[in-house]
């Protein structure tokens, strides 16, 4: 009764109409694709056994692709500044009801735990499914764990600023040594010997720049999830 | 096997999707959105993407559910 009155049939029928032409385009796509786009992985699969970096993904993400990485940091970094501009944090806390004991506990627990998975993933981006992206994002969750559980926990602004610059400016700096060094921007200058695969340290530059992402995306989102929880009243 | 696992998680995801659509609230919306991003992690694991899997679970799940629900809170103290 209630789903016929929500989505009227004209709806339902859009909703079909456009699967159909969906499954369609797919169906002929895949009959008349050529035979080269299916083994365009394999030659980046042989590519990524010269940078000494276990996990393929890595490879692409950071080195093949670093600059598009660069350019992803810098929207991210974009959309944090915006929103700090439009909800600054200057004022009181947002949250009027004093959060659960057991959350409080429980948060007391789970943070250096979380924070501990967080710099794992960011530290062994280079070997294991993971890397900076997820690892930012594993630590601003621990953050945002203790800023619900604990009113009168605030993110310390000098500490972030400190660390989000470090990280945008040595991401750059690292790109131009590598300019510097081998003629191209984000060349990885470090050792990097396929002997050593699958070490803590080995594929050069690429651990270091994960880390690097790693610290940059954390701080950022850390700073969303304070100005989202304390904002101001008046905006 | 697999293949039955893959077929119970992907009928699951649409359905969860589509009540999704046609809750009243919309709180519940988020949560359900919530459970979309669960199945597509197993999805993405089965199909050998744990990186994609990954970032699934943390942001497609994790924060940005949160994210939408400080978004629900900060609207329901104006309107």
């Amino acid at each position: 009764m209630s789903l016929k009155r929500d989505l009227p049939t004209s709806t339902m029928s859009g909703f079909a109409l456009s699967g159909i032409l969906v499954l369609t385009l797919l169906n002929i796509l895949l009959q008349n694709m050529p035979n080269s786009i299916q083994t365009a992985g394999n030659e980046l699969l042989k590519l990524n056994a010269n940078e000494g970096v276990a996990n393929a993904v890595t490879a692409v993400v950071v080195y093949f692709r670093g600059f598009d990485t660069l350019g992803e940091i810098a929207v991210l970094f974009i959309a944090s500044l915006g929103l700090g501009l439009m909800l600054n944090s200057n004022t009181k806390c947002d949250i009027k009801a004093e959060s659960n004991f057991m959350l409080q506990t429980a948060s007391r627990l789970l943070f250096p735990i979380i924070l501990l998975f967080g710099i794992y993933v960011m530290i062994y981006g280079h070997l294991s499914p993971g890397g900076g992206f997820q690892g930012g994002v594993i630590i601003a969750s621990a953050v945002l764990l203790l800023l619900i559980s604990h009113k009168e926990f605030e993110v310390p602004h000098a500490v972030i600023i400190a660390l989000e610059t470090f990280a945008g400016v040595s991401y750059v700096l690292i790109g131009l040594v590598g300019l510097l060094v081998l003629d191209t921007f984000l060349g990885n200058f470090l050792p990097h010997d396929i002997s050593q695969m699958g070490l803590l340290l080995s594929g050069g530059i690429i651990p270091l720049i994960y880390i690097i992402v790693g610290i940059k995306v954390g701080s950022e989102m850390s700073m969303i999830a304070q100005n989202l929880i304390k904002r101001s009243n008046d905006v | 096997m697999i293949g039955f696992i893959i077929l119970v998680t992907f009928i699951g995801i649409v359905i969860v999707a589509f009540s999704a659509v046609i809750q009243k609230k919309l709180a519940d919306s988020v949560i359900l959105l919530m459970g979309v991003g669960l199945g597509s992690v197993v999805l993405f694991f089965i199909f050998k993407a744990p990186d994609v899997a990954l970032t699934e679970a943390v942001i497609g799940s994790g924060i940005s559910s949160l994210i939408f629900l400080m978004a629900l809170k900060h609207l329901d103290e104006k309107v």
